[in-house]
């Protein structure tokens, strides 16, 4: 919707006509773009186009026009949604190359360190146990560094409770990538990022670690100020 | 002591100052009816989502030492019903913001209502 005020005029009619389009799906943006708000994002993966085919939305997309997908956008089978974004919160000064070399040497050290496990895991057993895929492992140390609870402060009678509450979905994802990368600046000046990211994603994958560690600290303090829960309002 | 003044000053009959004297007749300065619309104060929710399933969550954690890993039905009951309520009210602000009337409805938002009694004014 930011994309709105800094258009020409010409565009602005349109985009009033088209505004409620039932498959209206916009990108936010920092910056305001050169496409107009009714151009609608590319769908570029097989597993969405297949999904647009069955649920029957394709002929309304089909009607409207389309952004062309941006670089990082691909069709490919290495196309990751979620490594895209850890690629794009480690990225500093928009040094996105810069980014991507130190998360894949970060899944590289993970391969090893889990290769190297599993040679020295003695019984097939172990070896079934141990995840050689490191984008498995970033799935899953995400998933266990989500917190599920949220504590905001509100105002009553001049004092300030923290008051538990639920979490978004997306708060909780940007809350689990920010802790992984925090517990990872966390180093010696010696140690390189993907030695200490690899680290700190195989221990949130084996639910140990800062990481972990900080999410249950998160869900002890909710639970202490449990007594509060009622002051939040919906 | 010189009470002529007091009593001379006091409010008499054609003061306006006086005090009533019962009955007091009943005067009528706006029209004996309600207003053709409702105000949107009352529709704030008072009580919090998902406090029942926030406290069960809560008292399988401390009981796990908060091991996520041994409450996983608490943890799912307390996200679904987290999620159904944010459907919930999204469905319900989208009706409400276009005042649109859904039949059978009990619970109408503010604009739903005042769609309603524009439709069908109060007659008098």
């Amino acid at each position: 919707m930011n994309t709105l005020r800094i258009l020409p005029k010409y565009c602005c009619k349109k985009t009033q006509r088209f505004c409620r389009l039932p498959v209206s799906q916009n990108r936010f943006y920092a910056r305001p773009t050169s496409f107009p708000d009714f151009f609608q994002n590319p769908v570029f993966r097989k597993e969405d186009q297949a999904k647009l085919v069955e649920t029957t939305d394709l002929s309304k997309l089909a009607a409207v026009p389309v952004k062309p997908p941006a670089v990082y956008e691909t069709c490919s089978a290495y196309h990751d949604p979620l490594v895209n974004k850890v690629i794009n919160h480690v990225m500093e000064m928009g040094k996105k190359q810069l980014a991507r070399s130190l998360v894949e040497k970060a899944f590289e050290n993970i391969k090893r360190i889990q290769i190297e496990r599993y040679h020295l895991a003695s019984t097939a057993e172990e070896k079934n146990k141990i995840e050689l895929n490191p984008k498995k492992v970033l799935h899953l140390a995400i998933e266990n560094s989500k917190p599920l609870l949220q504590l905001s402060p509100i105002k009553r009678g001049g004092i300030t409770y923290q008051v538990p509450g639920p979490i978004t979905e997306k708060r909780s994802l940007f809350l689990a990538i920010k802790w992984l990368l925090e517990a990872t600046n966390e180093k010696e000046r010696t140690i390189h990022f993907p030695e200490q990211f690899a680290w700190e994603l195989l221990d949130a994958a084996n639910n140990t670690g800062k990481v972990v560690k900080k999410k249950q600290d998160l869900h002890r303090q909710c639970e202490a100020n449990r007594a509060y829960a009622h002051y939040r309002w919906q | 002591m010189r009470l002529t003044q007091v009593l001379t000053s006091a409010p008499n009959r054609a003061n306006k100052r006086r005090p009533q004297r019962e009955p007091v007749p009943f005067q009528m300065l706006l029209p004996l009816e309600l207003r053709k619309f409702v105000s949107g104060k009352g529709d704030k929710l008072k009580e919090a989502a998902c406090m029942q399933e926030m406290a069960v969550m809560f008292a399988c954690f401390k009981k796990s030492e908060f091991d996520q890993q041994q409450c996983l039905k608490e943890v799912s009951a307390f996200q679904t019903c987290y999620n159904d309520y944010n459907e919930r009210m999204k469905l319900q602000r989208e009706q409400g913001r276009k005042g649109i009337l859904v039949p059978g409805e009990k619970n109408l938002t503010h604009r739903q209502l005042n769609q309603l009694l524009k439709q069908f004014p109060p007659k008098k």
